[in-house]
């Protein structure tokens, strides 16, 4: 009896990141790094979610599916502020990652902003395959958010209690909205083509995007001598603590199933037992 | 690699705009029309309604209807019946005109629905308390039938003013339920560490929850935001539609500017989320000094 429908609501969470150190995986600086790209990505492109779905807004036609649209804008708008905090301690703790943020800037303001000059209707298509862009990446938010609430080995490994809490707050509420994205594009586009082109075309560049800021923040990282290689991240992958290639890929996979929708990826009842129990959903109300 | 990306993107967007085809839209739902089935007293000052229509969508422990009510009021109650039921049931006090117009409709009357929709999801989890005040027992019950039924470890700390004043004492399961007349006591006394909570009740009642819980996991209804107190009524001022709008004391800018044009974008509705935010104003919880409020670009 998996609960459905969720009224969604951004929830006004703090965190304290006085206490958090370079290396908030004890001993893995370069499994650190590889999720620290989470903070260098997540608050341009949260922010360009945000912007997306706010233009889609006048275009929803469903009185239900308007209300699940504003609830994930306000989640959305919540984990980009939430990110770009962990990016100022970074900053004051001797890691500059200006030059990568100003270039996810430019991607996701510029390159994915909307084109000057276009009809009405080509920009209503070109607004509409940003959307299917969405939830090609959502896809991935659910898939990430539910590997992170089941990660136990994350807890074993003694990660900083305050950034596990943000990890899992904001995979729980990934996973709570994961429907949300996936059923605005079919509200404004049923093809099937929309859905697997955009999956084709976000799953590398995600890919890219994520290697490219993980050897970024690795050199930035004046306290290691650790490099960014494939032995580390797979065995950082076998021990748990990231998710293993070969899993990334049938998720990516199972996006091409004709009868495929979020609602089969992670499970809501976690997801609403992890915010009830983490520290900074639970003070925000 | 910008220079890369920025040129892949225009040839993408163009390829899409040229070859792409047109986008065919879905459906949308639409609003529930239900007749009322049945009426009952359940309590002093407390009605039930049974709505019926064909197809109801299923609905889990938690979940809620808006009323659409002829006078142009909504509002929203808790399901209380049986998920398992063809039929929603729900649970109304009298506290005030919603609530009151709400009670008088009787069998055969045709009333508009949206839902059923969650903000108080159930995740069936153990061992568990149960805590309800008064008409707050209507989200719990379903709540304690489905763990009962699943075999939980449950408890219920039932609290009211007076058993007469307390529905649905006679569709508790059998098992641990603790009735309380009157508040004074500790409420999470038989709450074992390391379990959930889940608590509908009075602010009061939920502050004392809050207070006592040591648990794992305290699960309260998301309320919509309070009600506003102390405002003052203005104008706000639309500069790009070229138009003026009243604001109430008692509403936000916003909540007027969404009878305006229903697409406005907002979240959180408390000012924290910044959705809303419209050239530095966040129109959600702002009001001016003045009485004018200017808005540039709506």
């Amino acid at each position: 009896m998996e609960p459905d429908n969720l009224v969604l609501q951004p929830r006004d969470v703090q965190f304290d990141w006085s206490t958090l150190p370079m290396h908030w995986v004890p001993d893995e600086p370069v499994t650190t790094h590889v999720m620290n790209v989470l903070h260098l990505l997540l608050p341009e492109g949260e922010r360009w979610f945000v912007r997306t779905f706010q233009q889609a807004v006048p275009l929803i036609t469903d009185d239900t599916l308007r209300e699940d649209v504003l609830g994930f804008i306000g989640q959305e708008a919540m984990h980009a502020e939430a990110h770009s905090e962990v990016l100022d301690h970074l900053l004051a703790n001797g890691l500059d990652p200006r030059p990568f943020t100003r270039q996810m800037e430019h991607v996701f303001r510029r390159t994915l902003g909307p084109t000057a000059g276009l009809g009405e209707e080509q920009a209503r298509e070109q607004l509409i395959e940003r959307v299917a862009i969405v939830a090609a990446v959502e896809h991935f938010t659910a898939y990430l958010g539910d590997w992170m609430l089941n990660a136990g080995a994350l807890d074993r490994a003694g990660i900083h209690p305050v950034m596990l809490d943000l990890l899992r707050w904001h995979a729980a509420e990934e996973v709570e909205h994961r429907s949300v994205a996936y059923d605005l594009m079919c509200h404004l586009d049923r093809r099937y083509v929309r859905r697997a082109r955009t999956m084709l075309l976000v799953a590398p560049v995600l890919f890219w995007l994520w290697v490219r800021g993980a050897r970024f923040m690795v050199k930035a990282d004046k306290t290691t001598k650790a490099r960014l290689t494939w032995r580390e991240a797979m065995r950082a992958g076998r021990r748990g603590l990231l998710p293993k290639l070969s899993e990334i890929l049938r998720a990516f996979l199972r996006y091409f199933h004709p009868a495929y929708h979020p609602k089969q990826e992670g499970s809501t009842s976690q997801a609403i037992a992890y915010l009830a129990s983490s520290p900074a959903a639970r003070e925000a109300h | 690699m910008l220079r890369g990306l920025t040129w892949f993107g225009t040839f993408y967007d163009a390829a899409v705009l040229r070859i792409g085809g047109r986008a065919r839209p879905g459906t949308a739902r639409d609003a529930l029309w239900l007749n009322v089935v049945e009426r009952q007293r359940v309590a002093d000052g407390v009605v039930s309604l049974r709505l019926g229509g064909t197809g109801l969508p299923a609905w889990q422990p938690g979940c809620h209807l808006d009323l659409h009510l002829p006078s142009g009021l909504r509002r929203q109650y808790s399901l209380c019946g049986n998920p398992e039921d063809d039929t929603y049931r729900i649970a109304v006090r009298e506290v005030g005109a919603g609530s009151r117009e709400v009670q008088s409709l009787h069998v055969g009357d045709r009333v508009r629905v949206r839902g059923p929709r969650n903000a108080f999801p159930f995740a069936g989890i153990g061992p568990v308390v149960f805590v309800a005040g008064g008409i707050g027992i209507t989200p719990i019950l379903p709540m304690v039938h489905a763990a009962a039924k699943a075999g939980l470890d449950w408890r219920l700390v039932y609290c009211g003013r007076s058993t007469t004043a307390m529905p649905f004492l006679d569709e508790l399961p059998i098992g641990h339920v603790d009735i309380r007349i009157g508040r004074g006591g500790p409420l999470l006394d038989d709450a074992q560490p390391g379990g959930a909570v889940y608590c509908c009740g009075p602010a009061s009642m939920l502050d004392q929850v809050r207070a006592e819980f040591s648990g794992r996991w305290l699960h309260f209804e998301r309320f919509s935001p309070p009600p506003i107190t102390g405002g003052r009524p203005f104008t706000v001022e639309l500069r790009r539609s070229g138009v003026s709008l009243h604001v109430p004391a008692d509403r936000s800018a916003l909540d007027v500017i969404r009878d305006f044009r229903p697409s406005v974008a907002h979240s959180c509705r408390q000012g924290f989320c910044g959705t809303c935010d419209v050239g530095g104003v966040r129109i959600c919880v702002d009001r001016p000094t003045g009485d004018r409020l200017v808005v540039e670009e709506l």
